[in-house]
C-alpha cells in the first residue's frame, strides 16, 4: 500500500490546481479577511483577537479542503473510469485504495495548516505559546479526518458528472455555515442555532478553545465524534455497495 | 500445493441481472497451459463470465473456484493477472509509475523495465497515462496485468482500439507469455485472434456455453468444409442435392473463358466422403478445391443456428 500512497501524493504535488486550493487559498483568504482588523478588537464572546480567531477558522478550512477535495473528486471519477476495477484485481485490500487516499490527503493538509499559522504569526503578529501551536497543529490535523471520511463518503454516493457539484454545495456550505469564514456570532440568531450542530462549528472550536487555553466544549467533542461515525458509516456501507455491484 | 486443482472451475454457474440471464448455468475447466479463447456475439455474457472468474462480481448460484481456491484468494497470492475492458488507469502519472505502483503491488513481481520492454511500451514509459492512444492504453493494461508471475492471465478484449499491424506484433506478446507456460484466457470478438493463438475455443450464447474445442472442431462441428469445383456443360442438380454429409449446396455460371460451365460451391461435415461420393455420380470435376470453413463462418453458422432453436 505504501507505493500507492507515494503514487497518489507524487499526483497530488503534481497538481497545481488543487495545491493552490488546499495549500495557499486559505492563507490568502486569512490575509483579505484579517487583513484591516487591528490586533486589539476582540471577537464578541470569544476574547479572541479576529486574527487569532480567523487564523484557526482558516487553518481548518485549509485542511478541510485538502481532504475533501482530494477524496470525493478523485474517488467517483475513478470509480466511474473503472481504476477502482482494475485495483480490485491486486493483492491490495479494497479499503487500501482509502486510506491510500486519504494518507495523500493528509500529508498535504499538513502544509496547508502550517502555511496559515506563518502567515498569521509574521503578518498578523498572532502570539501563543508552543504548546498551543503544536496543540492546535494537531488538533487541526487530526479532526480533518472527519471530512476525509465525508470525502470518501460522497465519492463512493456520486456520480463523476454529480460529484463536483455535490462536493462544492457540502464544502461551501460546511465552511459558510459552520463559522470557518466569518464568526458565527454575527450571524441571526437563528442562524447561529443551526450552526452549533455543524461539525465544521465543532471542528473550529476545538482550535479556539486551545487558543483561550481551555478545555473544548463536551457539544464539539460529541459533535465531531457522532459525524464522524456517521460519516465513517456510511462510507464504509456505500462502498460495500458499490463492491457488491461493480 | 494445489497443483491437481484445475486453474479455472466454473461450477453451473449463474448470474441474472433482473430478468436477464447473463450467465445461466455455466460449467468449465481450465487446465494449466491452456490458451483459451472465449468467444460470443455482444451479450453473450463475455464480460460477466469474466468478472466472475476474478471475483468481481459474485454468482447468484453455483461456484467459481481458481487454483482451488476463492477468486480473491488466488489474486491476493499473486496467481492471477487480468485486464478488463472496464479496467481504468490512473491518471495524471506517468505510464512508467503505474507499471512500477503495479509491480509494487504483485507478490512475486517481475522488474518493471523489463515488464514495460515485454508489453512494448518502453519508449513511452515517461508519457502521461492519460494523453496515450487506445492502443497504447492496451498496452499498459497489459503491463498491468503481467507485473508479475502469475499463472493464469485473463485479457479481455485486449486488442481493441488497435490497427491490424499492433494487433499482430501484440499476438506475439500474448503468445510469449503462453510459451512460459502460463493459462491465458482471452476474449474477443476477432475471430482470427482466437483461431491465431488459442489451443481451445469456448463459443458462449446468451449465457450459456455453445461449443467448447479447439478451432478445427468448432469449424467441423459448423458443418465446415468448403468443397469447390467446376463442370463443364450443365448438371441436373437433383442428385448433387443427394450426396453424402451435405450442408448446402449453390450453383452457378463459371466465370471462366471455357464457355458454358458451371462452378458447384458445397459445405460437408465430412469432405472425404462427400467427394467419394461426387466420382460416383460419374461426373468429372475440375478444379477441386477443398478448404476449411473460416471460424468466423463457423461461429455465424453455429450460433445462428442456435438462435433459430430458441425462436
Amino acid at each position: 500500500m505504501n507505493s500507492l500512497i507515494k503514487l497518489e501524493l507524487t499526483r497530488a504535488l503534481r497538481n497545481r490546481k488543487f495545491l493552490f486550493f488546499s495549500v495557499m487559498y486559505p492563507s490568502l483568504l486569512f490575509l483579505l479577511i484579517a487583513g484591516n482588523a487591528d490586533s486589539t478588537s476582540k471577537v464578541d464572546g470569544t476574547g479572541l483577537t479576529l486574527p487569532t480567531y480567523m487564523m484557526v477558522s482558516m487553518a481548518s478550512f485549509g485542511a478541510l479542503t485538502a481532504v475533501l477535495m482530494g477524496n470525493s473528486e478523485r474517488i467517483a471519477k475513478e470509480r466511474e473510469g473503472g481504476w477502482v476495477r482494475q485495483l480490485r484485481l491486486t493483492p491490495l485490500p479494497g479499503r487500501g485504495y482509502v486510506f491510500a487516499k486519504t494518507a495523500s490527503a493528509a500529508v498535504v493538509s499538513l502544509p496547508s495548516i502550517v502555511v496559515v499559522f506563518v502567515v498569521a504569526a509574521s503578518v498578523k503578529d498572532v502570539r501563543l505559546d508552543a504548546w498551543q501551536w503544536l496543540a492546535l497543529t494537531g488538533a487541526i490535523w487530526a479532526g480533518s479526518l472527519v471530512f476525509a471520511a465525508l470525502g470518501v463518503a460522497i465519492g463512493y454516493l456520486a456520480t463523476g458528472d454529480a460529484v463536483r457539484p455535490i462536493t462544492m454545495i457540502t464544502y461551501f456550505g460546511l465552511s459558510m455555515l459552520g463559522g470557518l469564514w466569518m464568526p458565527t456570532t454575527t450571524f441571526p440568531q437563528w442562524l447561529q442555532d443551526i450552526a452549533e450542530w455543524l461539525p465544521t462549528h465543532a471542528y473550529a472550536a476545538l482550535g479556539q478553545a486551545i487558543e483561550q487555553s481551555r478545555a473544548p466544549h463536551a457539544q464539539d467533542i460529541a459533535v465531531l465524534a457522532v459525524s464522524f461515525v456517521l460519516f465513517a458509516g456510511g462510507a464504509a456501507w456505500l462502498y460495500r455497495k458499490d463492491t457488491l455491484k461493480a | 500445493m494445489t497443483t491437481t486443482a484445475p486453474v479455472v472451475a466454473f461450477d453451473q454457474v449463474s448470474k441474472a441481472y433482473g430478468e436477464v440471464r447473463a450467465v445461466d448455468g455455466l460449467t468449465l475447466t481450465l487446465r494449466p497451459g491452456e490458451t483459451v479463447a472465449l468467444l460470443g456475439p455482444n451479450g453473450a455474457g463475455k464480460s460477466t463470465s469474466l468478472d466472475l472468474l476474478l471475483g468481481l462480481k459474485q454468482p447468484d448460484s453455483g461456484s467459481v473456484r481458481l487454483f482451488g481456491t476463492t477468486p480473491r484468494e488466488a489474486i491476493v497470492a499473486g496467481r492471477v493477472g487480468a485486464m478488463l475492458q472496464s479496467g481504468g488507469l490512473m491518471d495524471e502519472v506517468t505510464v512508467a509509475e503505474l507499471v512500477r505502483l503495479a509491480c509494487d503491488l504483485h507478490p512475486k513481481p517481475y522488474q518493471a523495465n523489463d515488464v514495460l520492454a515485454r508489453a512494448g511500451i518502453a519508449q513511452i514509459a515517461d508519457r502521461k497515462v492519460n494523453k496515450l492512444s487506445g492502443g497504447q492504453a492496451q498496452r499498459v493494461r497489459f503491463a498491468l496485468a503481467t507485473a508479475g508471475d502469475s499463472d493464469l492471465i485473463v485479457l479481455d478484449e485486449p486488442t481493441t482500439g488497435m490497427d491490424v499491424t499492433t494487433r499482430q506484433a501484440f499476438w506475439a506478446t500474448m503468445r510469449e507469455q503462453a510459451d512460459q507456460g502460463r493459462t491465458v484466457l482471452f476474449a474477443t470478438h476477432y475471430l482470427e485472434e482466437a483461431d491465431a493463438i488459442a489451443d481451445r475455443v469456448l463459443v458462449l450464447h446468451r449465457g450459456r456455453l455453445l461449443a467448447d474445442g479447439t478451432a478445427a472442431e468448432i469449424k467441423a462441428k459448423a458443418g465446415a468444409r468448403r468443397i469447390a469445383f467446376d463442370l463443364e456443360g450443365t448438371i441436373d442438380e437433383a442428385p448433387l442435392r443427394e450426396l453424402p454429409f451435405l450442408t448446402s449446396v449453390t450453383v452457378s455460371k463459371s466465370g471462366s473463358a471455357a464457355g458454358s460451365g458451371q462452378t458447384i460451391r458445397i459445405q460437408s461435415t465430412d469432405a472425404d466422403a462427400t467427394v467419394h461420393a461426387l466420382y460416383g455420380l460419374g461426373v468429372y470435376p475440375r478444379n477441386l478445391e477443398v478448404a476449411g470453413l473460416g471460424l468466423e463462418q463457423a461461429f455465424v453458422a453455429i450460433t445462428t443456428a442456435e438462435e433459430a432453436k430458441s425462436k
